[in-house]
């Protein structure tokens, strides 16, 4: 999630920060497209569900334009905007939690829309993936979907989340185990 | 029951092994391994279609908000160029101006508070001993002496000295723990009590001030 250019004649983010930093509010419209499927792929499956992952999307989408001054390197908008999102993420997972509601369980389907080439096994297969990420610690479920759903490397998400690719695959190797036994669970 | 993968089967999730690099033995569970994390769906999840135009309502509202306004305004950064047009000349005799000023404030006594009238003020000095400061505020005077039990009254022995020209006068003796009668002589003549010490008559028709001195400090009694 590194800086991402944008469609040609929009501008790349730092230019469109600085744009609105400028006063062209109109401008924000260009980020707001160029993230908000791509984070909302990543809060839906932190979140367990489709609709509390567009809240939070929104959420760090204006959180993001109120703090616009804040972002001190326009250059990396796209991680800056994804530490906002990630901290309204374990937000909510805190608040479900006191609240003893632990996600995915009972959560509407989080799955995206379905696969048109995939078969009735990798739908289900998927769709147990998904649920099965909810039992997973907030930590491993993040580096779990950055990896295998973004296709991050670990350096990539070390540079994001701040943490070492040494614990970064401790988490990730964790999160394999558990996730074994809840697939053959599942079974 | 945990059942983990083997360590090797992990570094192949990881990406560090193909499926060929595993021992026979472990390809089964490599392949079993790969089928779970392949069921990853990586297709976007698709928003609603008035997502862009909720956030963008709810951006406007606050750009046009003047509190936010203002705080955006304060907070944003913004670059500052100063120019400044010197002569090399200037430059030195400031950095003179400023060494010399530094100079002057470091070599400048600590200003010692200045007594108002006739005070005393006692240090302790050795363990007999107790440093004890006489201070008289005599506008005019030309010679202050102090007299008491501790120089046997004598008028002469023992001069304060003018602090400037200020009208005070003041001199430091060390005396002997105990308690010390005494009084100010101005100008060789006039008997002065000091004005900040209690006093005693001395059996004459005159009184005399009192100073106590213990190993802590002088007290005035």
């Amino acid at each position: 999630m590194g800086v991402r250019l944008g469609l040609e004649g929009e501008g790349t983010d730092a230019e469109v920060v600085r744009d609105v930093l400028a006063g062209d509010v109109e401008r924000y419209a260009v980020l707001v497209r160029r993230y908000r499927d791509r984070y909302a792929r990543f809060a839906s499956r932190m979140l367990g569900s489709r609709d509390v992952a567009e809240d939070a999307v929104q959420d760090a989408l204006i959180r993001a334009f109120d703090r616009l001054a804040d972002c001190r390197d326009p250059n990396k908008f796209a991680g800056w905007l994804f530490l906002i999102l990630r901290n309204r993420c374990y937000a909510e997972q805190r608040r479900r939690q006191r609240e003893g509601r632990p996600l995915a369980e009972g959560d509407e389907a989080f799955a995206g829309p379905d696969r048109p080439d995939g078969t009735l096994e990798q739908l289900e297969q998927g769709r147990a993936l998904d649920l099965a990420l909810g039992h997973l610690t907030p930590e491993q479920r993040e580096v779990f979907v950055l990896k295998h759903y973004d296709g991050l490397a670990y350096e990539e998400i070390g540079q994001l989340t701040g943490a070492t690719v040494a614990s970064l695959k401790m988490r990730m190797h964790r999160a394999y185990d558990r996730l074994r036994d809840l697939m053959r669970e599942h079974r | 029951m945990i059942t983990g993968y083997h360590p090797l089967v992990k570094r192949l999730l990881d990406g560090e092994l193909s499926l060929a690099q595993l021992p026979p033995e472990l390809r089964a569970e490599g392949e079993e391994a790969l089928r779970l994390v392949g069921a990853a769906d990586r297709a976007p999840v698709a928003l609603s279609p008035a997502f862009e135009e909720r956030v963008m309502a709810v951006v406007r509202r606050h750009a046009a908000s003047p509190g936010r306004r203002a705080w955006r305004w304060l907070n944003a950064p913004r670059e500052v160029e100063l120019r400044l047009r010197v002569r090399p000349w200037a430059v030195w005799a400031g950095a003179l101006a400023v060494a010399a000023g530094l100079v002057l404030l470091l070599a400048r006594p600590a200003p010692s508070p200045e007594p108002r009238g006739g005070t005393q003020q006692a240090h302790v000095g050795t363990r007999d001993s107790v440093l004890v400061r006489f201070v008289l505020f005599a506008p005019g005077a030309r010679r202050v002496a102090v007299a008491g039990t501790f120089n046997q009254w004598d008028r002469s022995a023992t001069l304060l000295v003018p602090a400037g020209t200020s009208g005070v006068w003041t001199t430091t003796l060390a005396l002997p723990v105990g308690q010390h009668q005494y009084a100010f002589v101005v100008d060789g003549a006039r008997w002065v009590v000091d004005p900040a010490a209690p006093a005693v008559a001395d059996g004459f028709g005159r009184r005399n001030s009192v100073v106590a001195v213990t190993a802590q400090g002088g007290r005035v009694l």
